[in-house]
């Protein structure tokens, strides 16, 4: 009743075709199937967004997206910032701004930062803050990581 | 935790997708943003057979909205609604409490048409289309029906929808020009813990066609009828709407839970009727 379906996609620009089960969320997919655990897991019910990656250019959360459905999709994870050792210009942001501590709840903030770059536009702090409730973290207390989005985002406004 | 197991099916059309319900009796599950159902499989709170997932059934998210209203695809994402120009101008109510509705990550997958099978007590989805008079077309492989929010909410995550039947569309009349909307939440972007919307045209000096709905005060979101017609004509004023905003309360019947207790949510409803009608005598909210 519950027989694999084969799922095509492609993941951080190479091409991923798989087996999978449907009861299997994309989160798990991601970690356990392609062992791409950048991607964090913290609660498996929309809540802490720590596993936030981009689907077709928009940010979800990928414990509520079943892995069969981004057959034919997209997806882009935290692996695909950095090249090799050399930080990402938002990643470099972060440790700029010191806006992690344990870094449990980077990646979901780093995926949901680069989908709100691309998106464009300029943002009140207000706003900005409102983009990223979906992301929880326990350490920092927000600040910090408010700042370095709003350093990057200022910073690719300003390069055009 | 982890689902349990279920077969997916992908339709490609509606007919597809409603053949697929009746087949597995009831036992199936339609699969739209996921942002309710899929916590649900998670938690194992829900054990269905099979999962039909109708995120590619095309124009199953067309958004058809004028100055006469119009309809919307029930698979329309929040962030679509929140970003539609034509919705703004025509059904601001809808724009407005899309922004209170969960964090971007949530607007980007979940759809009008979940959010109405869901039947969240507090969602800001059911309660705007209580206000604004919206009714849903429903699917099955018997045919079609259209089913009026009002007689779709039954209760707490209960609907009079029949398992093998598919919300394909929204539909709105013709909204007044005037709204408010007021809610209360223990955080930004959280489930509210009650909400008001107000809807109204000004005639002249006279407010008519006067709908107020209200969340958290009864097992699914309510039209405060009484109170619409002792507004019904009115300029608002402050002694029509304190009697307006004891006809609500009167017909609330809330309950305690872990949000609030049902004396507060009393407390909260006089206090956010008021100022809804309040606004709405002052223009109304603007999106
Ligand atoms: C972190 C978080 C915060 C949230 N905050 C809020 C909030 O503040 N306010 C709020 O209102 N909601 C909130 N939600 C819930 C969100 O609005 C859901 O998206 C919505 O309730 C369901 O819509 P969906 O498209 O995701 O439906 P799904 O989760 O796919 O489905 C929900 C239910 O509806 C059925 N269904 C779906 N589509 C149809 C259809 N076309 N016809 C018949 N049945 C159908 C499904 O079978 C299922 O039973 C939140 C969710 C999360 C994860
Ligand atoms: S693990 Fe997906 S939101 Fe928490
Ligand atoms: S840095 Fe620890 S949870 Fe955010």
């Amino acid at each position: 009743m519950s027989d694999k379906v084969h799922v095509t996609l492609t993941v951080n620009g190479r091409s991923v075709d798989a087996d999978v089960e449907p009861r299997v969320h994309l989160a798990d997919f991601l970690r356990h199937d392609l062992g791409l655990t950048g991607t964090h897991v913290g609660c498996e019910q929309g809540a802490c967004g720590n596993c936030t990656v981009i689907s077709d250019g928009v940010a979800l959360k990928s414990c509520l997206t079943l892995a069969v459905q981004a057959d034919g999709s997209e997806i882009e994870t935290v692996e695909s910032l950095a090249t090799g050792d050399q930080l990402s210009p938002l990643q470099q942001a972060f440790k700029d701004a010191h806006a992690l501590q344990c870094g449990y709840c980077t990646p979901g903030f780093l995926m949901t930062i680069t989908a709100l770059e691309r998106r464009g536009g300029a943002l009140s702090r207000e706003e900005l803050r409102g983009e990223l409730a979906g992301v929880i973290c326990r350490c920092t207390g927000y600040e910090t990581i408010i700042e370095a989005a709003e350093d990057h985002l200022a910073e690719v406004a300003a390069r055009g | 935790m982890k689902a349990a197991p279920f077969a997916y099916v992908r339709p490609s059309s509606v007919a597809e997708a409603v053949t697929a319900l009746a087949e597995h009796e009831g036992m199936a599950r339609v699969l739209a943003g996921g942002q309710s159902l899929v916590p649900m499989l998670n938690m194992r709170l829900m054990r269905p057979t099979a999962v039909v997932d109708v995120n590619r059934i095309p124009g199953l998210d067309t958004v058809a909205i004028g100055p006469e209203g119009g309809s919307i695809g029930s698979l329309t994402r929040y962030s679509t609604l929140e970003a539609s120009a034509d919705i703004a101008a025509h059904l601001a109510l809808l724009t407005t409490v899309t922004r209170h509705i969960g964090d971007r990550q949530v607007r980007n997958r979940g759809t009008i048409g979940g959010s109405l099978a869901q039947a969240d007590p507090v969602g800001e989805m059911p309660l705007a289309c209580l206000a604004l008079g919206a009714s849903v077309l429903v699917q099955s492989v018997s045919g079609t029906r259209e089913v009026p929010v009002h007689e779709l909410l039954l209760g707490p995550y209960w609907t009079s929808l029949e398992p093998d039947e598919l919300i394909v569309e929204v539909r709105f009349p013709t909204a007044p020009s005037l709204f408010a909307f007021s809610e209360v939440t223990r955080r930004h972007n959280d489930f509210a813990v009650l909400a008001v919307a107000v809807t109204a045209t000004r005639t002249g000096e006279g407010f008519t066609g006067v709908r107020l709905a209200a969340s958290g005060v009864e097992a699914t979101a309510i039209l405060a009828e009484d109170a619409s017609a002792v507004l019904e004509g009115t300029s608002l004023s402050d002694a029509e709407i304190a009697a307006a905003v004891e006809a609500t309360v009167d017909v609330a019947d809330p309950s305690d839970d872990v949000r609030a207790s049902a004396e507060y949510r009393v407390h909260l409803l006089r206090v956010h009727v008021r100022r809804a009608l309040e606004r709405l005598r002052d223009g109304g909210d603007r999106v």
